[in-house]
């Protein structure tokens, strides 16, 4: 695996873990919190899915 | 609840939110580069730090710098990431880094990493323990101690090993005392009970377990949830209660007597004896599963003979309050002299019987005659048959006589240059012999002592 790869799976990993506990923390948020914590998990699964994109490429 | 100074480097804006939300009791800084980190780390004053590595993509692990510099300013530094190569889990240590947890769980580990500090610093705080709690001026005792502290708000196990009278209990309240633990510390001597009292003791019953068991029970194992058990004297349990508590230790849960439901508790095990635990397995005393179970951390506790300078300190703390007494010179050498076979014990009852006498000013006849018929330790010169007596008196005779031979065997090796066929030859024993006393020495020599 290149250090590229490698990277990106860090990263990966890393937003996915951060979704997951934004997920847990979401029933507990007032409705103004709930909607900029929809916001953020949108663009953390963008983000993702772009990590995921330059994986494939880089296969 | 301690509100806390908190920093965060983390360039993740959704983990930030997350970290700013689990941590909203206490005051929180933000970082999202290294570079404002360590300007803010710089300038600030913070009790904790959590430390993401990896700031933004392609980056290369530029948070360990961050870790050195908090390290370098005292803050607790937790790293907080994805990152699971050993080479960056060691770096993140090497640089300073006190704990290391993967990403996703924040739900559950920012309250750990919080609640750990907090026992820690309270730990930190509490006032001197040699000067109150376990009184010693004795250096290595005091270092081993220290040592232990270090665990004492951990979930690691203790052993305390020491002779009777040496001061175990006392160290295992300490220990709970420091632990943070809110539960109660409960103590049992289990050489004071049968098989099946100490069963009924530990475990509980319910009403009609056996016969005359008129009411239900409570058992020590469940008046310890999120305390201390301290068990004294484990070595005098049976084989089969040892294979018991080493259930419930495993599991953390147990079957009062005469109950289908079992119960839960989360205590923490001190546990104490007077013997070798390893002479103990090897005599087949101990299940070494239990053993391995509750040795985590171990503290040898010293005779007092061997400390001599804690004799006069350990008299004037049991005289604090109290009537104070003043010995003269050939009192306090004669006492000095003396080898203490009951130990701390045996000097606070002497103290005691002192004080409720008729002079404030203690003279040798006074002092002989309550120490009268004992060994004077250095007196006899350091060695003899008073020494053996006053060993076996603390720790039996077998295990006296094992010293002896140890020390007989250990000379013998010394002056045939370790040759072990003209030691067995001289001394004539067997190989059996000779061997069980250089492993025990080996032992003795693996103690923390």
């Amino acid at each position: 695996m290149t250090q590229d790869s490698s990277k990106l799976l860090h990263d990966i990993r890393s937003k996915c873990a951060s979704l997951k506990s934004a997920a847990e923390l979401y029933k507990d948020c007032s409705s103004g919190e709930k909607k900029e914590m929809l916001a953020l998990m949108t663009a953390a699964a963008q983000e993702i899915s772009n990590a995921l994109a330059a994986l494939a490429k880089a296969a | 609840m301690d509100q806390l100074n908190i920093f965060v480097l983390e360039d993740d804006k959704l983990a930030q939110k997350v970290m700013a939300s689990r941590l909203a009791e206490h005051n929180v800084d933000l970082a999202a580069n290294l570079k404002t980190a360590l300007k803010k780390l710089e300038t600030g004053r913070y009790d904790i730090g959590f430390f993401d590595l990896m700031l933004g993509p392609g980056d290369d692990y530029s948070g360990l710098k961050a870790i050195a510099a908090a390290a370098a300013k005292g803050v607790y530094a937790v790293v907080v990431s994805s990152s699971d190569s050993e080479e960056i889990i060691d770096r993140a240590y090497e640089l300073g880094a006190r704990d290391f947890y993967a990403k996703g769980n924040e739900e559950s580990n920012v309250a750990e990493i919080i609640a750990k500090f907090v026992r820690g610093r309270r730990a930190a705080d509490a006032a001197d323990v040699f000067g109150s709690a376990f009184v010693t001026g004795d250096a290595p005792t005091r270092a081993m101690i220290t040592e232990a502290l270090k665990y004492a708000p951990t979930e690691l196990p203790i052993l305390l090993l020491g002779p009777s009278g040496t001061g175990k209990t006392s160290l295992a309240k300490v220990l709970h005392e420091r632990s943070g633990r809110e539960g109660a510390f409960v103590a049992i001597n289990c050489s004071a009970y049968t098989q099946d009292l100490l069963e009924a003791e530990l475990f509980g019953y319910r009403k009609g377990a056996f016969t005359g068991a008129a009411d239900g029970r409570t058992g020590r194992l469940l008046e310890a949830h999120k305390g201390t058990l301290f068990l004294d004297e484990i070595g005098t349990m049976s084989l089969n209660m040892q294979m018991k508590l080493l259930k419930a230790i495993e599991e953390r849960s147990f079957y009062p007597l005469g109950s289908e439901k079992p119960e839960r508790s989360e205590f923490r095990i001190i546990s104490a004896t007077l013997e070798d635990p390893q002479d103990l397995i090897a005599r087949g005393k101990m299940r070494f599963d239990l053993f391995q179970r509750v040795h985590g951390c171990t503290v040898n506790l010293p005779p007092l003979a061997e400390r001599p300078g804690d004799i006069t300190l350990l008299a004037q703390h049991f005289m604090k309050g109290g009537r104070r007494l003043s010995f003269t010179a050939e009192a306090r050498e004669r006492m000095l002299d003396y080898a203490w076979p009951g130990n701390v014990r045996e000097l606070k009852k002497f103290i005691d019987l002192l004080s409720s006498g008729a002079e404030g000013r203690v003279g040798l006849e006074t002092v002989a005659k309550h120490l009268k018929g004992q060994p004077a330790r250095r007196a006899a010169g350091g060695g003899g048959l008073d020494d053996v007596y006053s060993d076996a008196l603390a720790r039996g005779l077998e295990a006296a006589l094992d010293k002896v031979a140890d020390q007989v065997i250990a000379r013998s090796l010394a002056e045939t240059g370790g040759v072990r066929t003209r030691t067995m030859t001289e001394l004539k024993i067997s190989t059996r012999l000779l061997y069980a006393s250089l492993r025990r020495q080996e032992n003795g020599r693996g103690t923390i002592k």
